[in-house]
């Protein structure tokens, strides 16, 4: 007894395909609820995934020691504050023990010209252990050595991007620019990196740290020796990172005659910068699956009326099925055959919508967005929760009134 | 068709004793049929008449286990209905009764064909069954070239012939027909007043409920109901124009 399944998905196609605009607008509900949430998630992970890879591109196991004290991610006071010294730098290659190389950068925005090209470039002096500490591959030519750094020589490193803005397509190798009005000799061109925070890493110049603190940027004229913004402090492996942040900070507490109270330095290693904008993607994340949360239960509304209003319009043909004798498990198994199928295609054609969705993102920015299962299965289950329940809760009840009651509706 | 029937000529089909429904609780209650006792017996082709608000259709609805009497008892073919769960219920009006409406009642997506298949469709027979039965049933009312129309692509008559074969198509062992001409001209309803005849003709029992003398007069019995009551289970011709007379004069 009772209707096959062939006979009720078919006669569950045709109802739905006699009632096509009420039959979208059901899908459309479950569409937007569901492409919304799936792609929302995949942008937010995505850029999760983004922050942590350009954090692994500042270099592994690296420490960064700043001047002033640090509050939460921000640089407040970092400007101002000048309390680390280049023999500071040196202290720290020469007596932490934990820690594999050491690279000072002091970092000006500077005029740049070669030839008729006259720009602003941020120009960084460091020391060569820069390409290693930092992770930075130089791409053509070479990086200066230590003798250069301690005899002055006025030579430079170029970014790709520099390199290309002041050269174009000419070989920049040999070639004298002018810095600050001071003639440098390029002798190497740094790999291409792509930004990273906000900054272009290609975008910039490298020269000897001497060359930068004597002649290109003004002495600080009380201290002896003269100011960086930054140490970059590598340890030896992941395992040692925290022996080597305890070096560094007993050390420059040393040097810095500091017995009691606050650094006037902060030690930062990069766990602790990823962490910090974790929080801040995170927040992200949170506030992109509320936003989809909210397109999934307006979807879910939608469902839930065009389901309500339908099984209302309905109720007389639940009446004339069940005059003829179709019994109430007939009728519940018919309007949820119908409710799944609507489910399923607004669910599928959902997906579809958030997969391209992601695509289209992944190929049209730098963020890897991908469709995760679980956002998919979250989305699903709502959408289809809220169309099965609104769909059959009150087609049941329409199914137990009598046949003559329900056709008189 | 009249070999289908296993029952013998004289079986009752339909017994209602001291049948009573209300609609509404309390003080608020209105009675719509009461103390109605009636036997229908296999075969007959009757007529149920009375002026508007005298309980025929309810009368109609608890034959048709379409509605349940509150009090009172029913048997059909024998078979005590009134406690009967909803899936039994279901069981009958699928396979012992068929019910023909004055708004026939068709399903819009579905072709004529599909609409009497249908009913099969809730009796477990299979799909390849179901067409020929249904094909066969369509030519019984004369509808052989219509049989993949939709409703809204047919007449009003050709309508009420689908319903009809929709109704037949599981051989019930009673044909029940609300006003079925009700929303018919006379020459249409004349090609459905036929097809009721040819039925009978074959041994179905057929009970109609009618406002219509002319329809009635075609039937072997007249029921006239009033106020809720049967006034007589057998009214004569005669009787029914003095009837139909005074019913008029009230009317105008």
């Amino acid at each position: 007894m009772g209707v096959d399944l062939v006979e009720n998905v078919s006669m569950a196609v045709r109802t739905l395909s006699a009632n096509k605009l009420r039959s979208c607008l059901t899908m459309l509900g479950i569409i937007i609820g569901n492409a919304s949430v799936i792609a929302m998630i995949g942008v937010g992970q995505g850029t999760q995934k983004f922050v942590n890879q350009q954090f692994e591109a500042l270099g592994t196991n690296v420490l960064f020691v700043l001047p002033g004290i640090q509050q939460g991610g921000s640089q407040l006071g970092a400007a101002q504050a000048n309390t680390l010294v280049l023999a500071d730098a040196e202290a720290i290659a020469r007596e932490a023990p934990a820690v594999a190389g050491v690279t000072p950068e002091k970092t000006e925005l500077l005029r740049v010209n070669w030839a008729d090209q006259d720009t602003q470039v941020s120009v960084t002096g460091t020391t060569p252990s820069y390409t290693s500490v930092r992770n930075a591959p130089v791409g053509r030519g070479r990086f200066f050595n230590q003798l250069e750094v301690q005899s002055n020589h006025r030579i430079a490193v170029l970014g790709s991007e520099t390199a290309s803005m002041l050269f174009g397509n000419r070989d920049p190798l040999g070639e004298k620019i002018r810095i600050r009005n001071l003639s440098f000799q390029v002798i190497g061109v740094m790999a291409e990196k792509g930004s990273s925070m906000g900054t272009n890493q290609d975008e910039v110049i490298f020269v000897p740290i001497t060359v930068m603190a004597n002649q290109l940027s003004g002495r600080d004229g009380s201290l002896t020796s003269p100011t960086v913004q930054s140490i970059s402090v590598s340890a030896h492996s992941p395992e040692t990172i925290s022996a080597a942040q305890y070096q560094v900070t007993n050390l420059l507490r040393l040097r810095h005659n500091i017995k009691k109270g606050d650094n006037d330095f902060t030690v930062r290693s990069q766990q602790d910068l990823l962490r910090t904008a974790n929080t801040v993607t995170g927040m992200l994340v949170v506030l992109l699956a509320a936003t989809s949360g909210i397109s999934l239960l307006v979807g879910g509304i939608g469902i839930m009326n065009i389901m309500l209003v339908s099984v209302t319009e309905r109720t007389h043909e639940i009446g004339l099925r069940k005059a003829i004798g179709a019994t109430r498990t007939d009728l519940l198994v018919q309007f949820t055959t119908e409710a799944v199928i609507l489910s399923l295609v607004g669910g599928a054609c959902g997906i579809l919508i958030a997969v391209a969705g992601t695509l289209l993102v992944t190929v049209l920015t730098p963020l890897e967005a991908a469709v995760s299962p679980a956002a998919i299965i979250l989305a699903v289950g709502v959408s289809g929760a809220i169309g099965l329940g609104f769909g059959v809760v009150p087609a049941r009840s329409a199914a137990r009134l009598e046949p003559i009651v329900a056709l008189r509706s | 068709m009249k070999s289908r029937f296993e029952l013998p000529a004289t079986a009752e089909i339909v017994r209602l004793e001291q049948v009573e429904k209300r609609y509404g609780q309390g003080d608020l209650a209105v009675m719509a049929v009461q103390d109605i006792n009636l036997i229908i017996r296999q075969g007959e082709y009757c007529a149920i008449m009375g002026p508007s608000g005298s309980g025929k259709s309810t009368t109609m609805h608890i034959i048709g286990c379409l509605d349940r009497p509150c009090s009172g008892r029913y048997y059909l073919a024998r078979e005590a209905v009134e406690q009967l769960d909803d899936d039994d219920l279901a069981y009958i009006r699928n396979r012992k009764i068929g019910f023909v409406f004055q708004q026939f009642h068709l399903l819009s997506q579905l072709s004529a064909l599909e609409n009497v298949m249908l009913p099969m469709a809730y009796a477990g027979i299979p799909r390849q069954q179901r067409q020929e039965l249904a094909e066969a049933a369509l030519s019984r009312v004369g509808l052989e070239h219509r049989m993949s129309n939709r409703p809204n692509q047919l007449s009003g008559g050709q309508q009420q012939r689908v319903a009809i074969a929709r109704a037949i198509v599981n051989q019930p062992i009673l044909l029940l027909a609300d006003e079925p001409t009700g929303a018919l001209d006379s020459r249409t309803s004349q090609e459905v007043m036929d097809i009721f005849q040819s039925l009978n003709d074959a041994g179905m029992t057929i009970v109609m409920v009618t406002h219509d003398a002319a329809v009635a007069q075609l039937c072997q019995r007249i029921i006239w109901f009033q106020d809720g009551k049967i006034m007589d289970p057998h009214l004569t011709s005669a009787k029914l124009e003095q009837y139909s007379s005074v019913k008029a004069e009230m009317v105008a």
